[in-house]
């Protein structure tokens, strides 16, 4: 048996190539799974109980009207305060009555809330001790927080709980007011959850959620500009814009000593790219073409023409790759290769004229996954065959080279027999017959 | 949308107002005067320049490290950015590294990139702030503009072909991990949808995203969207302002190119490629060349012998008008054929391939309307497009397999024990 010792070394330059190869693949697939982790920690986080908002930093303090941390509720706070308990005791009162099951829950989340918000009220001097309690903010932020917030007797009745598992709620309740206007009577929609003491899950209270107005607002507007501007695009400017951008570029060409345009390495990349795909499409219609078994003289025809054709076809294709050759490598001469688009995209981005993303519908999870497992798995194949091609090129000079029968030859072969028909996962034995016996 | 302010006044009040939109639309956008001072090629304009020609062209993902670097190793990033986008001036290429020099031509480059194509609306795609989930794309395999060096670049010594052997497997490890990762990232933005469904204030979204749960849960976040979604919008505003308004700075530009050639002669010599980027493009090319070449001889030794038996026979098929008619059809129609075949794969071609990322919506709606793709028709595509890639790879192999068992059989002292089941 030879495995065991033989091993061959694959000369410097093949090194590199071979190498930078592989480890770009490793790299890139690494750089794929930590942006995926990334993803999948906020996910797991969100069906999670979520928790209570850490500690805000002064910031949005900043965007309320009237901030300072520390200062005990004013008797105006409080009276105010007191008005609004009486509004939520008596929306509990109207809740009450009317609502049947499902909304058991809630009341008395609502009445525990509304004596929490008495107890905050009738007990000034015990801001700090309320502070303990809540632990998270002042006293005073939080009934500035009530105060700001309406309490709209909508479908939901939004409770004002002063209790730990709400801070989130409330906070940004507080913090959508603050940064919306303050306006009480604004119409707002609080993304505050009506809440049990019992922590908020997604699972039992997403549908609950609302996005607050600011929020929306600027999301509208975003979609609307995008619009806009890819319309502007579509449309181009007007001819004047377009002659002058053309004639720029077309003086600052002339006037940079080569008139030819030189393409740049994303122009070849991407042209490398669009041939390497030509190159399979060509050969799998030719492969279609041989596997067809003529019946008649017309289809025997069609075959032998759709050869010939496909011939003619990677002539032209050779022959780009030929010019390409000569304008990069060359001496500067007549305009010879055309180039892609007015203008190569950055990185390989399409520059497409509509800039909305469309939407991708799904009806279930097993779907979403097929569809996901299957983008992952045409990337990955595409992968395979690159490297496939690559180590094909370099392994084949150094078998012709190299002299057959001797060890080196010997792990060569075996370790190509591998990687090139086997994609690395199974390797053969080869046994030397020794004619002695 | 759509009203269009002729602005007649002179270049007085329009340019600066331009040249401001186009700043604001622009990542670090440096101010008017910087602008005009690069037309005179002060000094104290071009560092400004060379950043804002960093930030504009590193790719994506290399933008953080990329600030990191002496000024010396960012002007090289730039300029051979610009070289691969093909930027034909080499002034910027010829004249030695220094951050203080060349501010117009750091102009020009600017106007040059600007000139040729969307590239404002390409740099907001970029960062555009993404409020709905997508399933990542991997259509970009191609490698991003050069950037430095990548830090694992081997030090020149030959490989054991055992460790390739071992990093290919690793490889598939690394794949098979993904695979499974993003099975769960589904199960979970499935569940996310699911639950809150109803929740979204578009009617045709229904639910919410990773995203807007996420801003809902943690007001931090809250904050940080909000803020991105605003300053996105000041871009997007000064860039449609900008596209109003530009053709004042092109009249202006050519002032510019005239001050540029009035002071130094037009430069005639040929700008050195740098080897860096041209080398692996060209090898690519090099490989598809071979790989054509390969082809186009298996068509010949086939084509050629169905061409000489069907010569052959076609003398006894008889020369009536019929048939003429029938031959015209077929090459018209194969001709038509082949150059479908061609479109197909031409770079840039149309919206065939959905490229831009889909916003994920769960729905049990089977009508998607204008705006909605489905889901299962993505995996109909999908599939035949995997199915055609591993016939690929499939041939390969074998046409692999064949070459070696070609070499292996010259010596016949020697058996080759294959995997079992092959």
């Amino acid at each position: 048996m030879l495995g065991a010792k033989a091993d061959y070394r694959v000369p410097t330059d093949c090194s590199r190539r071979i190498m930078a190869e592989v480890q770009g693949a490793l790299d890139s697939c690494a750089e794929r799974q930590r942006q995926l982790e990334r993803s999948l920690r906020v996910s797991r986080r969100l069906l999670e109980v979520w928790e209570p908002a850490r500690a805000l930093t002064p910031e949005p303090e900043t965007k309320e009207e009237a901030p300072t941390p520390a200062c005990p509720p004013s008797a105006q706070d409080l009276r105010e305060l007191e008005l609004l308990t009486q509004a939520l005791e008596k929306a509990v009162r109207v809740r009450k009555g009317p609502s049947k099951a499902g909304q058991r829950d809630r009341t008395p989340s609502l009445t525990s809330a509304s004596n929490a918000a008495t107890s905050g009220a009738t007990a000034p001097t015990h801001s700090q001790p309320s502070n303990q309690a809540g632990s998270r903010a002042s006293g005073a932020r939080s009934t500035k927080g009530t105060q700001r917030a309406t309490v709209p007797a909508k479908d939901y009745p939004k409770g004002r709980p002063l209790t730990r598992g709400d801070r989130t709620h409330m906070r940004t309740g507080s913090q959508a007011a603050g940064s919306g206007s303050g306006l009480r009577d604004q119409q707002m929609a609080p993304s505050a959850v009506p809440r049990a003491t019992e922590p908020f899950t997604l699972k039992d209270k997403g549908t609950l959620l609302q996005l607050p107005a600011t929020f929306r607002k600027a999301a509208s507007q975003n979609s609307r500009l995008w619009a806009q501007l890819s319309a502007v695009q579509a449309s181009d400017s007007t001819d004047a814009t377009r002659a002058a951008k053309a004639q720029f570029l077309q003086k600052l060409q002339l006037t940079s000593g080569c008139s030819s345009h030189r393409p740049g390495a994303a122009e070849v990349e991407a042209h490398a790219q669009s041939l390497r795909k030509a190159c399979t499409l060509l050969r799998l219609r030719m492969q279609k073409a041989l596997s067809a078994a003529p019946t008649d003289w017309t289809q025997e025809y069609r075959c032998l023409l759709v050869l010939e054709g496909l011939q003619a076809v990677v002539g032209q294709c050779l022959h780009r790759i030929q010019v390409l050759q000569t304008a990069v490598t060359g001496p500067p001469g007549p305009r010879l290769v055309e180039k892609p688009t007015q203008g190569s995209p950055l990185c390989g981005e399409k520059t497409d004229s509509s800039w909305s993303p469309e939407l991708l519908l799904y009806s279930s999870t097993k779907e979403l996954q097929t569809l996901a497992t299957l983008k992952l798995r045409v990337a990955m194949l595409a992968q395979q065959i690159h490297l496939e091609k690559v180590l094909m090129a370099e392994l084949f000079p150094l078998i012709n080279t190299q002299e057959p029968g001797g060890p080196p030859w010997l792990a060569l072969c075996r370790a190509a027999y591998s990687l090139l028909c086997e994609g690395g996962e199974h390797f053969l034995t080869v046994l030397r017959d020794d004619p002695a016996n | 949308m759509g009203r269009r302010r002729h602005r007649v006044e002179g270049a007085a009040g329009a340019l600066p107002e331009a040249i401001a939109a186009l700043s604001r639309s622009l990542p670090a956008g440096p101010s008017p005067e910087i602008f005009r001072r690069a037309k005179f090629d002060r000094p104290e304009a071009a560092p400004v320049l060379w950043q804002l020609l960093l930030r504009v062209l590193s790719p994506l993902a290399a933008k953080d490290t990329l600030t990191d670097l002496a000024p010396e190793a960012q002007a090289r990033v730039v300029k051979s950015a610009l070289d691969s986008q093909g930027y034909p001036r080499s002034a910027l290429v010829q004249f030695p590294e220094g951050s203080s020099q060349r501010s117009r031509e750091l102009l020009l480059a600017l106007s040059w990139l600007l000139a040729r194509g969307p590239f404002l609306e390409q740099l907001l795609a970029q960062t555009r702030v993404q409020l709905g989930d997508q399933l990542p794309q991997y259509e970009c395999e191609a490698l991003a503009i050069p950037g430095p060096p990548a830090p694992h670049v081997e030090t020149e010594t030959p490989v054991d072909l055992r460790l390739v052997e071992w990093l290919m497997g690793k490889l598939r490890f690394r794949w098979r991990r993904l695979i499974s990762s993003q099975q769960e990232q589904c199960a979970l933005l499935s569940k996310i949808h699911l639950y809150t469904r109803g929740c979204h204030s578009q009617q045709n979204l229904d639910h919410l995203s990773v995203a807007e749960t996420e801003m809902l849960r943690d007001p931090e976040s809250s904050q940080q969207l909000l803020q991105a979604l605003e300053s996105e919008n000041v871009r997007l505003g000064a860039a449609l302002e900008w596209r109003q308004c530009e053709l004042v700075f092109w009249q202006w530009m050519d002032t510019v190119l005239d001050a540029c050639l009035s002071e130094t002669p037009a430069v005639t010599s040929q700008p050195t490629v740098l080897p860096m980027i041209s080398e692996r493009g060209l090898g690519e090319l090099e490989l598809v060349k071979q790989e054509l070449q390969a082809l186009q001889e298996e068509l010949r030794e086939v084509a050629e012998p169905r061409r000489a038996a069907w010569e052959a026979q076609v003398g006894g098929l008889g020369q009536g008008p019929e048939w003429s008619t029938t031959r015209r059809a077929l090459q018209e129609a194969v001709k038509q054929e082949l150059i479908a075949l061609q479109v197909s794969w031409e770079p840039f071609s149309g919206p065939t391939q959905p490229q831009r990322p889909h916003r994920l919506v769960r729905s049990k709606d089977q009508s998607p309307g204008p705006q909605g793709l489905q889901a299962a028709e993505m995996i109909r595509t999908l599939s035949a497009q995997e199915a055609g890639l591993k016939k690929v790879l499939h041939q390969l192999q074998s046409q692999c397999q064949q070459e070696l068992a070609r070499l292996a059989g010259a010596l016949p002292d020697l058996i080759w024990i294959m995997v079992p089941g092959h």
